[in-house]
């Protein structure tokens, strides 16, 4: 980690366009966290590498940022009563474990199979992970828009109503949000999967917020405010592990941090406005988005690794700019279609309130 | 719970000044003294609760800036924001570790 850091620790100049380009990017990170409860992250970090920033900087800083980004929008959507703080707590710290162990594992990669090996196995489990949770959350979210039953409660799995039947004595601990109690042996493995996920992909709440909601059995609203719990206990952990060795660019942190909590206040308030299905809408498109990105840049790896024939350097240009362009597009068709529902909710919500300011009158 | 959400309050411009004011000065502060910032913030050990302790005031501060900014511009949280109350999912199998049974243990 040493070497690493002596050669990583090479600070970019700051120009306007840099700040404008890290505020505007921490806005519409901001506000698909405050929304979904996760995301922002797969593009801060690539966001901040295309300014020239050393990839560990990015991490480091964009973790630094990460912890209070969270922090503030958890309080947000606590006044919501959205949030279960002793699930996020207890969730978190077995996903700080998650994180640790999930980056040894990418540095024993690093080590055997150099850059190219470390990022096809980043790669590799953006694709696996996104498209399988990916496709499942934005299905679930179909079928409840499709069913006209977005306005009644959302029903509890089948997984979580057996996670949530099973009596394992000693370890049971109650959770408001769940309104059951579960053991903590099914919440360790999701915790530690999460941490592993965040350290691999930069960000866990892809299985943090659907195995909220679909193993565990809370509702979509609760989960993903949960989850910002989670982010914080996580991030806070990390950046202090990165700080330790010096590798956290702070002016980075603060300027992503001034659009961050613009963004994420306004996402904790589009909760709101919207049906529960649209948190699990928003989640599963951005995660299939993602994945197409990222699966744009297997063939750089393999190519790299000699596993196939080499690309030349327009094709792999290319690939490299598309990929950043559909994660950017993922990041800001999450944006639209919150503030477009928060722009409808706000609607209805004027015109009930002048309806029945009219029913007032005339009575 | 949701707080009160159905009253209507009065527009809390002042302390969105003040916060505001507070955090413009903040990011001065990094902005202008970047070398330093950087020199000390990255200095790993003990320095590491620099960069830690910094995000936390600019969370405060910021945070609450960035709260009051869109509640002096009206946008807020649904009046009727009420997390709706789930009744407890059904049991379908209960299951319950049997009483024990007392056993007689002789030897003849």
């Amino acid at each position: 980690m040493q070497d690493i850091v002596h050669e990583a620790v090479k600070f970019i100049d700051l120009n306007y366009a840099n700040i404008l380009y890290l505020f505007a990017v921490g806005f519409v990170g901001g506000l698909v966290s405050g929304f979904i409860g996760s995301g922002g992250a797969f593009v801060l970090t690539p966001g901040m590498m295309s300014l020239g920033v050393p990839g560990l900087v990015a991490v480091a800083s964009n973790m630094c940022h990460k912890f209070p980004k969270a922090l503030v929008g958890a309080i947000k959507r606590a006044k919501y009563g959205q949030v279960d703080v002793k699930l996020g707590i207890i969730f978190g710290i077995f996903a700080e474990a998650g994180v640790f162990y999930g980056a040894t594992v990418q540095e024993s990669i690093k080590r055997a199979y150099g850059d190219a090996g470390s990022n096809l196995y980043v790669s590799a489990a953006f694709v696996l992970i996104l498209g399988t949770v990916g496709t499942f959350v934005l299905r679930d979210a179909i079928k409840s828009y499709r069913s006209n039953k977005a306005d009644e409660e959302e029903k509890v799995s089948k997984i979580a109503r057996w996670v949530q039947s099973v009596n394992i004595p000693g370890t049971m601990v109650y959770f408001k949000c769940l309104k059951a109690k579960v053991s903590l042996l099914f919440i360790i493995p999701l915790g530690f999967a999460t941490g592993m996920l965040a350290a691999t992909i930069a960000v866990g709440g892809f299985i943090g917020v659907p195995s909220i909601i679909y193993v565990l059995g809370a509702p979509s609203l609760m989960g993903s405010a949960t989850e910002l719990v989670v982010a914080f206990v996580m991030g806070l952990g990390g950046s202090f592990k990165y700080a330790l060795h010096g590798l956290v660019d702070f002016r980075l942190t603060a300027i992503i941090l001034a659009g961050s909590l613009f963004g994420i206040q306004l996402g904790a308030i589009g909760t709101t406005y919207v049906k529960p299905f649209m948190i699990k809408f928003v989640m599963g498109a951005i995660m299939v988005t993602v994945l197409f990105s990222r699966a744009l840049m297997i063939p750089i790896y393999l190519a790299q690794l000699g596993l196939m024939n080499p690309l030349n350097e327009t094709a792999v240009k290319a690939l490299k700019n598309s990929s950043f362009a559909i994660m950017a597009f993922a990041l800001l068709m999450g944006a639209f279609i919150i503030l477009k529902a928060m722009w409808q909710g706000r609607r209805a919500e004027r015109q009930t309130a002048e309806q029945e300011a009219l029913q007032r009158v005339i009575s | 719970m949701a707080q009160g959400y159905g009253k209507s309050k009065k527009k809390p411009v002042g302390r969105m000044i003040v916060y505001g004011a507070v955090s413009v000065s903040l990011y001065a502060e990094v902005l202008t003294h970047q070398g330093l910032i950087t020199t000390y913030f990255t200095r790993g050990a003990l320095y590491a609760t620099l960069p830690i302790a910094t995000a936390f005031l600019f969370s405060f501060v910021h945070g609450g800036f960035t709260n009051y900014f869109w509640s002096v511009l009206g946008i807020e949280a649904k009046k009727s924001a009420v997390v709706r109350q789930r009744p407890e999912a059904e049991r379908t199998e209960i299951r319950e570790r049997p009483q024990p049974q007392p056993r007689l243990r002789a030897r003849f």
